[in-house]
């Protein structure tokens, strides 16, 4: 045989190697969960955790004084009941009896004490902070703890959940263990973190709630959902989070997929610092120039819920609350022309297509979209540290944004829109009568008081057009059929795998 | 010959000279690295909290400067680095609270493997499709050879990685690399399972140049007198193939496998994205977005080194294929 084909069937035979001949192996039989995410975790302590990833994981191995449920209502976590004084200044907590450490040790007031007291130390960088910052002192004993306020609060009890907000051990804090190890009153345990590849939990079988099924749970490090969505279809894994509408729409009959609206907003951010932005006009102009309906068609395949400014269910604003629910050239115009800019204009907004599934879509729809209007949207470009390095300086006209919500809308924007929020520059608007109302809805305690108060404050972001709030993307949650009892939470949290069985 | 000339001489000598070149080579990557990373926006405490950065007050951000060496002036935090890269301590990485050293000695081993089969898998299949080729130039063969070599540079690594992975998977349920990655050493089976398909897009990509740089360099061979007169005296079809025309064609195909074999080690991002294998390519990718300053220095680094290590063995390679470059 002649050489050029003994080598031409020797390369074609070793490119036959990818032949698919290999069997995968037996899956195995305990309840061992394989969740794959795209990014891994980036530290070990719940404080000062930021990344989804990182407050995903930690969520499972720590616990917070209150919950949010799946209607996103405040429920009892490590704190069995609470109640306010008249004046909403102190708060009582009765803390949960037989709570434990997955060391063994016990769940106590010091434990809250030690915790918030480190949240609110300043050396400790909390991503908490700035939320509970109205706290003035933790006393207590026993499973008895009061919480003092500096002004009337009620929004600190929602404030009071998540993992930047879990109770540690008092014993760790003293001993500086926190970011080394894990030591929760979460269901499942820590076992060891594989950088780049896998983090591994086990049950926890002293769990305050129900007994946990599951024996360990493994997130996965995949790092493309195309390969999550593969791994699923082969089985090598049972569960996954998802971020990509295009991705989430492949997910097949053999799969079940939860799809919740999540709290989180999709936003073309205004710097109303920054000329031409900062005439209220132009502002106008840009509001009633969008088709928020097809910004979600186009960038999320459909797969969102247009919304206003306030996520938070029990206080949602109607997206059709505004000066344009739906587009209005003839009306654009006319606030161009009114803001002296009757042959148009041009802008320039940031975005980041790697920060999110939807960022590319969403800027280029929006563009599309403003220059039917005859506004030119110029679009920069950038990866994510540089784009978020230039959103927190403010330097930006406009920016194409992922805000993530909150249960409450003090701690959705209290940070943005009063005029002392730290990320008042990010925001680029304030005004006295946002910064009232702010006060107002965080000195009132009633219900029915605050979403009167909510709703003044979202018709104020709508009505001068602050932001241009687009749609809410949904979370997706893909499970393999014999992953039972799931229930999808839209704060994105995986709490609910305390109660997750496999069949 | 005094003193001073025979210093000269030695300065001027091959060896020395290429040494040389190698230390400023990598003294140029270091300072470029370096520059680079700080000229783009963002910093180590960016890339760590994220929006959240906005939430930290003045003093936070000054203990955190602190924490990451980033306090320092420009210069001063070069030559740290650079006197601790020296010194075997490559720093570490913020994220993981695990040295770069560690995490390399993790990485690199998976990147190498997979670099090595990508380019073994590329050049069987380049030099078997490439000689196919040459054969009969301008014949049927000789066409399908080449648009072989083509559609391998047209179609990009991660369409070819993404459509394996989503074929495996939905039609045969099978994709090893969605288990956690298992080292050689660890299970060799597995290991080569995960590795099968990521180093066979990475072949495709280095069959391509390698195919076409074959086939033109035989081509010029196979009209050498030293071929004509091989085949006059009568020395049989294969020996002339192997070792009068293939063998005085090596070095352009040794030197594409070298080029190839070096941007494999820096170049397979994507595929290591796609197949989750934990190589440096996704740990430099993580780093630069976390702005983990350290461990992108130190990463590429090794890379250099890496690069210039292969350049050397080329040269090596040379000198033994053609022995008239010893001379």
């Amino acid at each position: 045989m002649k050489l050029s084909k003994k080598l031409a069937i020797f390369s074609i035979s070793t490119a036959m190697v990818a032949g698919v001949a290999f069997v995968a192996p037996a899956q195995a039989a305990s309840k061992d969960l394989a969740i794959g995410v795209t990014l891994d975790i980036d530290k070990l302590d719940p404080h000062t955790a930021t990344s989804f990833s990182t407050v995903r994981m930690l969520g499972l191995t720590y616990g917070s004084l209150v919950e949010v449920g799946p209607k996103l209502d405040i429920r009892s976590g490590l704190a069995a009941s609470w109640g306010f004084n008249a004046d909403s200044t102190e708060l009582r907590l009765k803390l949960r009896k037989n709570v434990k450490f997955h060391d063994g040790s016990a769940f106590d007031a010091e434990d809250v004490k030690a915790s918030i007291n480190r949240v609110l130390d300043t050396k400790t960088t909390a991503a908490a902070r700035a939320n509970i910052a109205t706290i003035t002192s933790v006393t207590g004993s026993g499973l008895s703890v009061l919480i003092k306020l500096s002004v009337p609060n009620a929004p600190i009890l929602a404030a009071l959940d998540g993992v930047n907000m879990s109770m540690l051990s008092s014993d760790d804090i003293a001993a500086n263990k926190i970011g080394k190890t894990v030591n929760g009153t979460g269901p499942f345990k820590f076992v060891s973190w594989e950088p780049g590849q896998s983090v591994k939990l086990e049950k926890n079988a002293s769990y305050w709630k129900a007994p946990v099924k599951l024996d360990t749970v493994t997130f996965r490090i995949i790092p493309t959902e195309a390969s999550i969505l593969a791994a699923l279809n082969a089985g090598t894994i049972q569960f996954s989070v998802l971020t990509s509408p295009t991705v989430a729409l492949q997910v097949g009959k053999n799969l079940n997929l939860y799809r919740t609206p999540g709290l989180g907003y999709v936003t073309l951010q205004l710097n109303a610092r920054v000329a031409p932005l900062n005439k209220l006009d132009v502002r106008l102009a840009i509001q009633c120039a969008i088709n928020r309906a097809e910004v979600v068609k186009t960038a999320a395949s459909g797969e969102a819920k247009v919304v206003g400014p306030i996520t938070s269910p029990a206080y949602a604003s109607d997206p059709n609350d505004r000066p344009c629910p739906n587009v209005d050239l003839a009306k654009t115009k006319k606030y161009l022309a009114d803001a002296g800019y009757a042959d148009g204009l041009t802008f320039k907004a940031i975005v980041s297509p790697t920060q999110y599934a939807t960022a590319s879509g969403t800027a280029q729809n929006l563009k599309a979209q403003l220059a039917k209007a005859g506004i030119n949207l110029e679009l920069d470009i950038l990866d994510n540290a540089t784009y978020v390095s230039r959103w927190l300086a403010g330097d930006f006209a406009a920016a194409v944004a992922n805000n993530g919500g909150r249960i409450d809308p003090d701690t959705m924007y209290t940070r943005y829109f009063p005029s002392t929020g730290n990320l008042n520059k990010v925001a680029g608007y304030s005004s006295a009568t946002m910064d009232a109302l702010f006060l107002k809805g965080k000195a009132t305690g009633r219900a029915a008081e605050r979403k009167v108060v909510y709703k003044q404050i979202s018709q104020e972001l709508e009505n001068n057009a602050v932001w241009i709030w687009l749609f809410a993307p949904y979370e997706y949650r893909a499970a393999a059929k014999n992953v039972t009892g799931f229930i999808p939470l839209a704060t994105g949290s995986l709490i609910e795998l305390r109660v997750v069985d496999l069949k | 010959m005094s003193f001073g000339e025979r210093i000269s001489r030695i300065l001027l000598s091959t060896p020395v000279l290429r040494i040389g070149s190698i230390l400023s080579t990598l003294f140029g990557i270091s300072i470029f690295v370096f520059l680079v990373l700080r000229v783009i926006p963002g910093d180590s405490i960016v890339g760590a909290f994220g929006i959240e950065t906005g939430v930290l007050t003045p003093e936070q951000i000054a203990q955190l400067k602190i924490y990451y060496g980033i306090d320092k002036s420009l210069p001063m935090q070069y030559l740290s680095w650079m006197q601790s890269f020296l010194t075997g301590n490559m720093g570490y990485s913020y994220s993981t609270g695990i040295s770069i050293a560690s995490l390399t000695a993790k990485a690199l081993p998976v990147t190498i493997e997979l670099a090595l089969i990508g380019t073994i898998l590329g050049v069987v299949m380049g030099i078997a499709v490439g000689t196919f080729s040459a054969r009969k130039p301008g014949s049927i063969r000789d066409f399908a050879g080449q648009l072989f070599g083509l559609m391998a540079l047209a179609v990009p690594g991660f369409v070819l990685s993404t459509t394996i992975v989503t074929i495996m998977a939905n039609k045969f349920h099978y994709f090893p690399n969605g288990y956690e990655f298992v080292r050689l050493w660890e299970d060799p089976w597995m290991n080569l399972q995960q590795m099968m398909f990521p180093g066979l897009v990475l072949g495709i990509a280095v069959a391509a140049p390698v195919m076409r740089t074959t086939r033109s360099a035989l081509l010029e061979t196979v009209d050498k007198d030293f071929v004509r007169t091989a085949i006059g005296k009568g020395v049989n079809s294969r020996k002339v193939q192997t070792r009068h025309i293939l063998r005085n064609s090596l070095i352009p195909i040794v030197t594409m496998t070298g080029i190839q074999f070096g941007y494999l080690l820096g170049g397979a991002v994507i595929v290591e994205n796609i197949f989750s294998l934990p190589g440096m390519g996704r740990q430099v990718l993580y780093a630069i977005t976390r702005r983990e300053y350290a461990t992108v220095q130190s990463s590429v680094m090794v890379f250099a080194i890496l690069f210039i290590a292969i350049n050397v063995i080329t040269d090596l390679i040379y000198r033994k294929v053609d022995p008239r470059i010893k001379k």
